[in-house]
């Protein structure tokens, strides 16, 4: 199992954490290098999952699923957002060339944690591929693709995510672990 | 003036479209762009759609545009559209022109929107090819979401594409992947 880097694991950092997550119009941390050292990205079976109109992609099982239901990442996340997360679902998602998923996909959504891990090799902003996290009445966050980042988003009710279109003029694929933790 | 006074056979796969080549004089065409290329155009993005969009034209006065949104909606060419879709005859229309440049696209959507009966779309580009992207992508989709491409239609330059509005009516514009200007005037007719 991968591990988290001792850097995030510190007391002092936990407390930064959990005051920069808790003052965001959008509660969210971004955080790079989350691994000690990049976790090795196996090849899983993904699927062309399609609902025109909501979302275009390939998904499959999150490749790190064991890490992400341990007691050691649940006791991270608690820590560093003063939530009490317990996990719905684990995938792995990728985008190519064409692919996208918009925001209405998640309309009937709950109040919810989301993690993303960025498992993309290589990427060019002009790509798009971006993940966008929308709130009624508050500022929409971009999320741009970060090779080995870890992105911890609250979202309530209302809020929406999506991964932006990919261009046609892409030669990679944004490949990420998308996680949702329900919120008790 | 419009050159087109009748519209072809619609076609009923995936769902009812036509499309109607030269639809106005060189003339009208000429005023047309003149007038389209003084707009002032915002940048519009969202999940959805990338591109540039003028102000609704639906009640601007400017000659040209009087012009053109009297071929595209008068009494004698809404009927015409009303018949060959055979639906119900339109009470209105809007108009608004838009340009898609290099990276813009409109992802797969079906354009329901209260009141909307038939789409239309006027391409004003010379140069679209399969190369260029801004294509206007026809699919069918089954009861799940999963489409098929049924076409690829590369609107040529005076071309009024036309379709019925429905939850069937999946399309998109794919993306410019070259530096060209994709303007239209588009809008819908309306019940």
């Amino acid at each position: 199992m991968p591990e988290i880097n001792v850097y995030y694991l510190e007391s002092p950092t936990l407390s930064n954490l959990n005051r920069i997550f808790n003052s965001g119009d959008i509660p969210f941390i971004r955080l790079s290098k989350f691994f000690e050292s990049p976790p090795e990205a196996s090849e899983p079976k993904l699927t062309r999952q399609e609902r025109i109109g909501y979302y275009n992609r390939q998904e499959g099982s999150a490749i790190l699923t064991d890490f992400w239901e341990s007691s050691t990442f649940i006791k991270f996340l608690e820590d560093a957002t003063g939530l009490k997360p317990k996990l719905r679902e684990a995938n792995h998602l990728c985008y190519s060339a064409g692919d996208y998923s918009l925001l209405h996909a998640e309309e009937s959504e709950s109040r919810r944690l989301t993690v993303a891990y960025d498992f993309t090799k290589t990427w060019e902003q002009e790509w798009g591929g971006y993940d966008l996290y929308t709130s009624p009445n508050k500022n929409p966050l971009i999320c741009n693709r970060d090779p080995g980042s870890l992105m911890i988003v609250k979202l309530e009710k209302a809020d929406l995510s999506c991964t932006r279109y990919v261009s046609q003029t892409s030669v990679s694929i944004a490949q990420l672990d998308k996680i949702v933790y329900d919120l008790v | 003036m419009r050159n087109a006074n009748k519209l072809p056979k619609i076609k009923l796969h995936p769902f009812p479209h036509v499309i109607v080549k030269d639809f106005l004089d060189s003339a009208t065409l000429d005023l047309a762009i003149d007038a389209l290329a003084g707009l002032e155009y915002d940048f519009k993005e969202s999940d959805l759609f990338s591109y540039w969009a003028s102000i609704d034209l639906t009640d601007i006065n400017h000659p040209a545009i009087n012009i053109l949104r009297n071929d595209i909606g008068d009494d004698t060419w809404r009927k015409k559209v009303a018949k060959s879709f055979k639906v119900k005859q339109f009470s209105s229309i809007d108009l608004a022109a838009y340009v898609y440049g290099q990276g813009d696209f409109l992802l797969p959507h079906d354009d329901q929107v209260e009141g909307r009966i038939i789409a239309y779309s006027l391409h004003l580009t010379p140069e679209i090819t399969e190369e260029t992207g801004g294509a206007l992508n026809i699919f069918k989709a089954n009861k799940e979401g999963k489409s098929k491409l049924v076409d690829s239609i590369l609107p040529e330059y005076n071309s009024l594409i036309l379709f019925e509005v429905s939850d069937h009516s999946w399309h998109q514009v794919s993306e410019i992947t070259s530096d060209i200007q994709r303007l239209t005037l588009t809008g819908w007719y309306y019940a």
